[in-house]
């Protein structure tokens, strides 16, 4: 998909990635433009996570680079991105199941907080408005995702399709400019595929978040998506919008499969 | 004697201007309206209504769930001496709307809009009070609740003094006629509920219910206005449960249905049949004579149990329409708590077990 300069919020050129000469991603290059939601496609073990996690600056690309926000950077760490406004969840769940879901949302305004640890431990300076505003901003997400019936529950003990909510809320929390999302959808039934979704075109309509998911539903990636990328073995197959993609003969033949002519099976 | 539910109000702000008057939920927070800001509120709620063609004799439409800004537009509505007519969200009411091609409407939010949206006949005001979802641009009518006052200069008329001007009109589900409702029908009905009841100004009601349903207009808001007590409003329908435990009311008002809901929500939480907890339970909740068991059943099950559906306060239980299923009845019995309707008191000692005539039908 072509993206003109000043409206790519995101751009990887070259991204190559590979674990001990396993080459995870090869030579991958897309744009993301700013306000859009693009998804990234393909079979299992065809470097999607691996493109995110080189996004948010988990792993470091052997070579190529990525731009954000116009700034090229060979190398950015995680807290790096965080702070740039790139905030994701995870394939597997990763909040804390032992604290309460308000609890959970706030530890996404962390970067927010301008008090020191001996203000917020004593409870002195900035700290005391600070927490004030903190809770606010986490309850704003948390009505947002509907989620203030359990405000103080246990994330533990709530059921998986709300642990992924409140698990976007807690990315939602830090304000992000650019939010990945890591098969926000896996495991849920399609009445919660459907609420999801729908969360993510409030929170890309309602605050004008740039979103970068990865699904497997191929349904709710052509129903929610302005933009997909397909990867297969860690190389980039495909790139456009829904219906572009729909009709790429080598995401049919790749990752949709396509049916066999009765010479190829004798 | 006030002859209209905004004079009501007025002499609330008046006597009792600084007492809490409403109590709301918003983002996680109680927040409070004493009676003289909230009759600040619907004056400027009215004027701001006046200033964009509503007048005595017009109709505000309501879709939405029990809020507090639905009822302060609702009071505006009738300052001007227009009547209230009232509609629940989680129905479909395009054949209604259709028919009664609404001119001033307050929508809660997008699935409301559209639901008017829907319709030949455009409002001439379209309100909405959750904007999420809804382009603005695209429609010249619609607008925020939030900023209905805002440029508002001008003073809002005295409020309607007419006790025979309809406050608020039902629609019954199908195509039956509608019901009405007067000011002064209200009143009288409320005065009488009130003394009744004993209701005072220290009365914590719980207004968890949508709105469109008559029966709230009559036990609650009309017994709100002449009492004087405090009304509080969930944060929304799905929290209502955690925030009665948090406020304690000791005034609510409730369906079959919903006593019933709220026993099955207690019921699922009890201890598994078979355990010595489950016994325990059962102990405690059959009736007794015994004062010794009586009072350990009180304080080890009955009383938690009060406090987990936060009816531990609860003096006045009020029913609307049909009476509670015998098992609901026998549960909320043992807790004491025996919901009454128009004709039977809230607190008589047998069970309410008998069928019990509609509210609409009662007055």
């Amino acid at each position: 998909m072509s993206a003109t300069t000043e409206s790519v919020l995101l751009r990887l050129d070259d991204i190559s990635l590979s674990f001990k000469g396993v080459k995870a991603i090869t030579s991958i290059s897309f744009a993301v433009k700013a306000g859009e939601i693009c998804a990234l496609i393909g079979p299992n073990g065809a470097g999607k996570s691996s493109l995110l996690n080189v996004i948010n600056g988990v792993y470091q690309a052997q070579s190529g680079s990525v731009s954000y926000a116009g700034q090229t950077r060979r190398r950015m760490r995680p807290h790096q991105a965080a702070e740039r406004g790139i905030a994701r969840t995870f394939q597997n769940i990763a909040l804390f199941k032992g604290m309460s879901v308000l609890d959970n949302v706030l530890t996404g305004r962390n970067l927010k907080r301008r008090s020191s640890w001996v203000e917020q431990m004593l409870r002195l300076g900035r700290a005391p408005r600070e927490d004030d505003e903190q809770r606010r901003h986490a309850e704003k997400v948390i009505e947002f995702l509907r989620i203030h019936p359990w405000r103080h529950v246990l994330v533990g003990k709530l059921p998986y399709g709300l642990q992924k909510r409140v698990e976007l809320a807690r990315a939602l929390a830090a304000e992000p400019e650019l939010l990945l999302l890591d098969e926000p959808m896996a495991g849920m039934n399609a009445q919660e595929k459907g609420e999801m979704s729908q969360f993510i075109r409030d929170i890309n309509r309602e605050f004008g978040t740039t979103v970068v998911l990865i699904e497997h539903d191929i349904g709710v990636v052509m129903g929610l998506c302005d933009h997909v990328v397909v990867l297969d073995y860690g190389r980039k197959i495909g790139d456009g919008t829904p219906e572009q993609v729909r009709a790429n003969p080598d995401v049919i033949a790749a990752y949709l499969g396509t049916r066999r002519t009765r010479t190829e099976r004798h | 004697m006030t002859q209209t539910l905004p004079q009501a109000l007025l002499l609330q702000a008046e006597t009792r201007g600084s007492a809490i008057a409403l109590r709301y939920k918003r983002l996680g927070i109680w927040h409070v309206r004493s009676w003289s800001e909230l009759a600040e509120d619907v004056s400027r709620l009215a004027a701001a209504l006046h200033q964009r063609g509503f007048s005595r004799g017009d109709d505000l439409l309501i879709i939405s769930q029990a809020r507090s800004e639905a009822l302060l537009l609702a009071l505006a509505a009738q300052w001007l001496g227009g009547s209230v007519t009232l509609l629940d969200p989680e129905l479909d009411n395009r054949p209604l709307l259709t028919r009664l091609k609404p001119a001033f409407v307050l929508a809660e939010a997008l699935d409301a809009v559209q639901q008017v949206r829907s319709i030949d006949t455009p409002p001439r005001v379209l309100l909405f009070l959750d904007g999420r979802g809804l382009n603005t641009a695209e429609d010249r009518a619609l607008n925020a609740y939030a900023e209905l006052s805002v440029g508002v200069t001008t003073d809002a008329p005295a409020p309607v003094s007419d006790s025979a001007a309809t406050a608020f009109v039902f629609h019954p589900a199908g195509l039956g006629q509608p019901q009405r409702l007067s000011h002064g029908q209200l009143l009288d009905g409320a005065r009488k509920l009130v003394a009744r009841e004993s209701l005072s100004a220290s009365e914590e009601a719980l207004a968890a219910r949508v709105f469109a349903a008559s029966g709230q207009a009559r036990y609650l808001l009309a017994p709100w206005l002449s009492a004087g007590f405090c009304l509080n409003f969930p944060e929304a329908l799905a929290t209502r449960d955690t925030d009665r435990r948090e406020l304690g009311p000791t005034l609510v008002l409730g369906t079959r249905e919903s006593y019933a809901r709220l026993e099955f929500w207690a019921r699922e939480r009890l201890p598994l049949p078979g355990t010595f907890s489950h016994r325990l339970y059962r102990w405690a909740m059959v009736p007794e004579v015994n004062s010794v068991r009586r009072w350990l059943g009180h304080w080890l099950i009955r009383r938690p149990l009060l406090d987990v559906l936060g009816m531990s306060r609860l003096r006045v239980p009020l029913l609307v329409g049909p009476a509670l299923s015998p098992e609901s009845a026998e549960f909320f019995g043992a807790l004491g708590i025996r919901p009454g309707n128009w004709q039977e008191p809230s607190t008589p000692r047998a069970l309410v077990d008998a069928p019990a005539l509609l509210i609409s039908q009662s007055v």
